[in-house]
C-alpha cells in the first residue's frame, strides 16, 4: 500500500518533470519552423513584405541597408540570432524585368527550413528560380539565363525551382555578393530577417535594442503562432505543478501515518530486538533501511509509471512524443526516497526511544 | 563455594510514586537455578527485567559478572545483553515472519554475525531438527518456547533469564521444556533466574525466594 | 590575498597526506611528521631555484615526471598488495602491518618523499616570483604549522579510522595527482588522455594499414561513423579513466578480499563468532581510506577537466579585406597586437569565415596563426600562464612553439609586417581555413 502510495507521487513528479522538458525542447523547435521572428526594414522602403500573394511592390523609391553597418550592429550587440540578408532589385530579362533576390543560400537553408528545391541548391553561378517566374518563361532546370544590371549582365544556370506557395514562386534566387555586384549595389542591403532565440517579452526588448541602432529603419516582430504553444504549454505545467504538489504533500503524511502504524504493529519486534542486545541505532538502522528500500522500488516504479503518464499527455496535449530521458529516473527515485525516509522521522524517532520493557511486557 | 556471579545492594527501583522493588539484596552463585516466586505487581519482573540490563535500577548497586551495570551507558547495555544474557519470554516473542531458524539467526545477528549452521545444530539440540523452516505460527506452543531457549543460548550466555516461560503452556510441554533447560545448564552451566507464580516449576530450582510487593520475604533451599 | 587562495587545495592535500602518514606509522609519528615538513620544504625550495634557472617548460617537465614516477610506484604497490592479499597465512598481513607502523626508515623515507612531492607542486603555484627566499620560508611556515595542526588533531580521531600501508599508498598518490591537477601545467590526466587517444590512433592506422585496406571501399559511412568514434575524445578520455583508477581498483580489490583470520578451532560458538565480527569489521574500515582515496583521484580528474584557471579568449574582432584582398591589421590600432596576448579575428569573404589569431611570443616576432590545427576540431584556442591551450584536445602549447607547425599547434600562417600593419592574404586564409577545417572533419568520421 505504501508502495504505491510512494510510486504514485514519484510518477507524477516525474511526469512533470518529464513533460515539461521534452516539451521546452519541441515548443523552441515549433519556433524555430516558423522562421525568422525579426525582420529589418529600411524606412522609407515601400516594399511589402510577407502576407502572400505575388507581389512586385512599390519599388519606386528603393532605400537600403549598410551591409556593414547591419554587420557590426549585430556583432556588438550581443544578440544569438540566426541571420539572412536579403537584397532585392530589378534586372532586366528578356527585355523585361524580374525581381531577383540576393540571398546566402547557407543563411537561407537555416532559416527557412521549409524551402523545397526541385532540382539542387545552386553554387556560384547558378541561380534559382521560383516556380511561377520558371512557368511564365518556360525555364527548366539546367538551362541558361542572361540577367542584365545597369552596367554588368551575367549568365547563369538554373539549378533549381522553388515552390512554397508564397512570394518566393515569383522571384529570382542568386547569391548575395553576385547579385550585389550585377546591380551595382555592393554592401547594401533590401531586408534583414533574424531568428532570436527568445520568447515573449524578451524579443520585444531585443527588438526595442536593435531599434535604438537602426534609426533609418525598422525593427519588428514577426511570428503570432509560437506564442500561442508557448502559453498552452505554460498552463499544463501550471496544473501539473498543482497537483504533484498536492499529491506530494498527501503522500508524505500517508507515508508518516502508514509508518506509525507500523512502529505501532511491531512494537513487540522493536522491543525484543532491544532485548537481544541491539543497540539503538542497530534496530533504527533496519527500519530505516526498510524505508529506504520502499522509497527505492517506489521511485522504480514511479518512473516507469510517470513516463506513461507524459507520454500520455504530450500525445493528446501537443500530439507530439516526449523524449527519451534516463535522467528522470533519478530524480523519480529522490523524490520517493526523499519521501518516504521524510515521512518516517518522526515513527523513527519513537522506535528510537522504545522502552523494550514497556511494549514486551504482554498485552 | 562458587563465586557469586550476580551481587545487589539495596536495588530499588520505582516508577513515580509507586516503588515496585524496594531496597534489596541478593546474591547469586554462579550455576544457580534460582526461582522468583510472588503474585503479580510483586516486583518479580522488575527484578527479572533490571539483572538482565533491560531496565535502570532507581537506585543502589549491581553487579553481574565482572559487569558494574549502573556504569554502564545504554549501548554498553546492549553489549551486556547480548554477550551475557538470554531470556525467554512467557509470550514467546518469535518474529512472525521468519522461519524458525531465522529467528535463531536473528540473535546471532545482534551478537555478531549470523551462521546458519550453527542455528541448525542449537535447534537439533532443542529436538527440533525437523521444523527448522517453519513459521511460528505452524508451531506448537511447546515448539514455539523450544526455539525461544534456541535463541536465548545461541550466544552463549552467563545468564538466562526465564519470564514465565511455561505460563501459557500445558503440563506435559512444561516438563518438556523444564527438562531441557535443566539439561542445557549441566551442559553450558549458565546460570538460571526463572520467575513464575507455579509452585512445581518453582521446585525445579535450587533456590527459591519469595517477593511480595516489591520485598524479599522469604527464601527456601530446594532439595 | 590572491596566492593565499590559490594555496588553499595544496595545502589541504598536504594535511590530508600529513594525517595518513601520521596514522600509517603509528609508532613513528614524530618522525614522520617532521620529515614530511623537511621534505616539503626541501622540495618547495627546491622547485622555486629550478622556475627561476630552467625557462620554460622543463621545471614542469621535471615536476611531471616526479609525480608520474609516484604514480607509477603506486601501481607497483597495488599490484604486490593484490597478489599478497590472495595469500593463505592470514597473519601475515596483520604482522607486516605492524612492522611497518613502526619502522623508522619507512615513516622517514615515505614521509620526505611525500614532502618534497607537495612542495614541489605547491611552488609550481608561484611562477615568476622573485623573492625566493621569503616565499620559501613562508611555503615551509606554511607546511611546518599544518603539521603540527595534524599531529594535534589526530589524536582526535576516531579508532576506526585506520590507514593500511596500500591504503596510505593510495591516498599519498591521490591527494598528490589532486593538487597537481588543479594546475594545468602539472596536470597529468590531460597529457593521459591525449597518448592514449594517439595511441590508439597509432594503433588502428597501422592495423588498417598493414591489413592494405584502402579508405572507403569495403565499409558504408556508417560504419566508418562508428569507426571513427574510435578516434573521438571518447577513447583518450574513458582509456585514460581506467588507467587512473586501475591501482586505486586493485588496491581496493586486494584489501577487500583480504583473508580473516581463521577462527574455526574456536570451539564455542559464540566467541568464534566474535571474533569473525571483529575481524569483518576491521577490514571493512581498512577500505574507508582507499575508497576516499578514490573518490579524490575522481576529483582530480574533474579539475583536470574543468580547470579553474581563466582562458584569456577574447572575442574575434571582425576584419575584412580591402579591394587587393589583402588584409591589413595595425599593430597599435584598437588592439595592440604586440601586448603578449592573443588576439582573434574573424574574417567572412564571400559566404566563408576563417578564424585566426595574432600573438606576439617571448621571442619578439610576431605570429599569424589560424584559430585551428591541423588534428583536432576547430575549437580554438585560449591563452593562460604563458601557454595556449587547445580547447579540444586541452593540450598546452608553449608560447614559444606557437607559430611553428605540426602536431596540435595551431597552423601558422604566412603573413608580412609592413609599416601600417600586418598584411595577411585574404583568399588564401580562407583557402587555408577550409581545407584544414575539411581535413579535420573528415578525420573524425573517415577513420583514417
Amino acid at each position: 500500500m505504501l508502495l504505491a502510495v510512494l510510486a504514485m507521487a514519484s510518477s507524477l513528479a516525474t511526469a512533470l518533470g518529464i513533460v515539461s522538458f521534452s516539451m521546452e525542447k519541441r515548443v523552441a523547435e515549433e519556433v524555430r519552423k516558423y522562421g525568422a521572428n525579426l525582420v529589418i526594414i529600411p524606412e522609407t522602403a515601400r516594399i511589402t513584405v510577407g502576407s502572400g500573394g505575388l507581389n512586385f511592390g512599390e519599388i519606386s523609391e528603393p532605400a537600403y541597408l549598410e551591409q556593414r553597418r547591419v554587420e557590426e550592429v549585430l556583432a556588438h550587440s550581443g544578440l544569438k540570432a540566426e541571420e539572412s540578408f536579403h537584397l532585392r532589385c530589378p534586372l532586366r530579362f528578356r527585355n523585361g524585368d524580374i525581381v531577383a533576390e540576393g540571398v546566402d543560400f547557407v543563411e537561407i537553408r537555416r532559416l527557412f527550413p521549409w524551402w523545397q528545391i526541385n532540382g539542387a541548391w545552386p553554387t556560384a553561378g547558378e541561380v534559382v528560380m521560383g516556380s511561377d517566374l520558371a512557368a511564365r518563361y518556360g525555364l527548366k532546370t539546367g538551362e541558361m539565363v542572361e540577367l542584365a544590371g545597369p552596367d554588368q549582365t551575367v549568365h547563369l544556370r538554373i539549378s533549381g525551382t522553388i515552390a512554397t506557395g508564397g512570394e518566393e514562386d515569383g522571384l529570382l534566387f542568386l547569391s548575395l555578393p553576385e547579385l550585389q555586384q550585377v546591380s551595382g549595389l555592393g554592401g547594401r542591403l533590401s531586408t534583414v530577417r533574424l531568428l532570436v532565440t527568445t520568447e515573449g517579452e524578451n524579443l520585444r526588448q531585443k527588438a526595442a535594442t536593435l531599434q535604438a541602432h537602426f534609426p533609418g529603419a525598422k525593427v519588428s516582430e514577426v511570428r503570432q503562432i509560437a506564442r500561442t504553444s508557448e502559453g498552452l504549454l505554460a498552463k499544463v505545467k501550471l496544473l501539473m505543478v498543482l497537483v504533484t504538489a498536492v499529491v506530494l504533500i498527501s503522500a508524505g503524511s500517508s507515508v508518516t501515518g502508514t509508518m506509525s502504524t507500523t512502529v505501532l504493529e511491531r512494537s513487540r519486534e522493536i522491543g525484543l530486538m532491544k532485548a537481544m542486545g541491539g543497540t539503538r541505532w542497530g534496530v533504527l538502522l533496519i527500519f530505516s533501511a526498510e524505508a529506504a528500500l520502499l522509497g527505492l522500488l517506489g521511485g522504480v516504479a514511479g518512473y516507469l509509471l510517470g513516463i506513461a503518464i507524459a507520454q500520455f499527455i504530450t500525445k493528446t496535449v501537443f500530439a507530439a512524443s516526449s523524449g527519451f530521458s534516463p535522467w528522470f529516473a533519478a530524480v523519480s527515485v529522490g523524490v520517493s526516497l526523499f519521501l518516504a525516509l521524510l515521512g518516517s522521522l518522526g515513527p523513527m524517532i519513537s522506535v528510537f526511544k522504545l522502552d523494550p520493557v514497556r511494549s514486551l511486557r504482554g498485552e | 563455594m562458587a563465586a557469586n556471579i550476580i551481587e545487589t545492594g539495596g536495588l530499588t527501583r520505582s516508577y513515580g510514586d509507586i516503588c515496585a522493588l524496594k531496597p534489596l539484596d541478593l546474591l547469586v552463585a554462579e550455576g544457580e537455578w534460582l526461582s522468583v516466586m510472588g503474585h503479580s505487581g510483586s516486583g518479580k519482573s522488575t527484578l527479572l527485567n533490571i539483572m538482565g540490563g533491560l531496565d535502570r535500577p532507581s537506585a543502589g548497586s549491581l553487579r553481574v559478572g565482572t559487569e558494574d551495570l549502573l556504569a554502564l551507558t545504554e549501548d554498553g547495555l546492549a553489549r551486556f545483553r547480548r554477550e551475557y544474557v538470554g531470556i525467554i519470554f512467557q509470550q514467546h516473542h518469535l518474529v512472525p515472519y521468519l522461519s524458525a531458524v531465522e529467528n535463531v539467526m536473528l540473535a546471532q545477528y545482534f551478537h555478531s554475525v549470523p551462521d546458519e549452521a550453527e542455528a541448525r545444530s542449537a535447534l537439533e539440540r532443542v529436538g527440533l531438527g525437523h521444523r527448522l523452516q517453519n513459521r511460528p505460527g505452524e508451531l506448537s506452543g511447546g515448539e514455539q518456547q523450544r526455539v525461544c531457549i534456541a535463541r536465548a543460548i545461541i550466544n552463549s550466555p552467563k545468564l538466562l533469564l526465564g519470564d514465565e516461560p511455561t505460563g501459557n503452556l500445558d503440563h506435559k510441554s512444561t516438563l518438556m521444556v523444564m527438562e531441557l533447560l535443566k539439561e542445557l545448564r549441566a551442559e553450558e552451566r549458565f546460570t538460571v533466574i526463572m520467575v513464575t507464580h507455579n509452585q512445581e516449576v518453582a521446585a525445579w530450582g535450587d533456590r527459591t525466594i519469595y517477593l511480595d510487593d516489591g520485598v524479599l520475604v522469604r527464601e527456601e533451599r530446594n532439595k | 590575498m590572491v596566492l593565499a587562495y590559490k594555496l588553499i587545495p595544496h595545502l589541504l592535500a598536504w594535511a590530508g597526506i600529513m594525517l595518513v602518514l601520521v596514522r600509517g606509522f603509528a609508532g613513528r609519528r614524530k618522525f614522520a611528521a617532521i620529515a614530511g615538513s623537511i621534505g616539503f620544504a626541501a622540495g618547495a625550495a627546491g622547485t622555486l631555484v629550478l622556475l627561476q634557472t630552467l625557462k620554460g617548460d622543463t621545471p614542469f617537465a621535471v615536476i611531471k615526471i616526479l609525480l608520474g614516477g609516484g604514480f607509477l610506484f603506486f601501481l607497483v604497490i597495488s599490484v604486490v598488495a593484490l597478489y599478497r592479499s590472495s595469500e593463505r597465512s592470514a597473519s601475515a598481513p596483520a604482522g607486516r602491518r605492524e612492522r611497518l607502523a613502526n619502522s623508522g626508515i619507512c615513516a622517514v623515507s615515505a614521509a620526505s618523499v611525500s614532502g618534497i612531492a607537495a612542495g614541489a607542486v605547491c611552488a609550481c603555484c608561484f611562477t615568476g616570483f622573485q623573492n625566493i627566499f621569503a616565499l620559501s620560508l613562508f611555503l615551509a611556515a606554511a607546511a611546518a604549522i599544518m603539521a603540527i595542526l595534524i599531529l594535534v588533531m589526530e589524536n582526535l580521531l576516531p579508532k576506526a579510522f585506520v590507514v593500511s600501508p596500500s591504503g596510505l599508498a593510495a591516498a599519498v598518490s591521490a591527494l598528490l595527482l589532486f593538487s597537481s591537477s588543479s594546475l594545468p601545467r602539472l596536470d597529468l590526466f590531460a597529457p593521459l588522455t591525449m597518448k592514449v587517444m594517439k595511441f590508439t590512433h597509432d594503433f588502428v592506422h597501422q592495423f588498417f594499414e598493414s591489413m592494405l585496406i584502402p579508405d572507403h571501399m569495403f565499409f558504408t559511412s556508417a560504419t566508418w561513423n562508428f569507426i571513427g568514434l574510435l578516434f573521438g575524445n571518447g577513447v583518450g578520455f574513458w582509456g585514460g579513466l581506467f588507467i587512473w583508477f586501475a591501482p586505486m581498483v586493485l588496491v581496493i580489490a586486494a584489501l577487500a578480499f583480504e583473508q580473516i583470520p581463521p577462527v574455526a578451532h574456536i570451539r564455542q560458538g559464540a566467541q568464534r563468532r566474535k571474533l569473525m565480527a571483529a575481524a569483518v569489521r576491521a577490514r571493512r574500515l581498512r577500505l574507508i581510506v582507499p575508497m576516499c582515496a578514490a573518490i579524490i583521484s575522481g576529483g582530480a580528474v574533474y579539475e583536470s577537466n574543468f580547470p579553474s584557471v581563466e582562458y584569456w579568449d577574447p572575442k574575434p574582432l571582425i576584419v575584412s579585406a580591402n579591394p587587393a584582398g589583402e588584409i591589413i591589421i595595425p599593430r597599435k590600432g584598437e588592439v595592440d597586437l604586440e601586448d603578449g596576448n592573443l588576439h582573434k579575428f574573424l574574417y567572412k569573404q564571400g559566404g566563408k569565415e576563417a578564424r585566426f589569431f595574432i600573438l606576439m611570443p617571448p621571442s619578439g616576432e610576431l605570429t599569424v596563426d589560424l584559430d585551428a590545427c591541423a588534428i583536432c576540431k576547430p575549437d580554438g584556442y585560449g591563452q593562460a600562464e604563458g601557454t595556449v591551450i587547445c580547447y579540444y584536445c586541452k593540450t598546452l602549447i608553449p608560447l614559444e612553439t606557437v607559430g611553428k607547425p605540426g602536431g596540435c599547434n595551431p597552423v601558422p600562417m604566412p603573413f608580412t609586417v609592413k609599416g601600417d600593419g600586418v598584411h595577411i592574404d585574404g583568399v588564401s586564409l580562407i583557402n587555408t581555413w577550409s581545407s584544414t577545417v575539411q581535413s579535420t572533419a573528415r578525420i573524425k568520421g573517415g577513420g583514417k
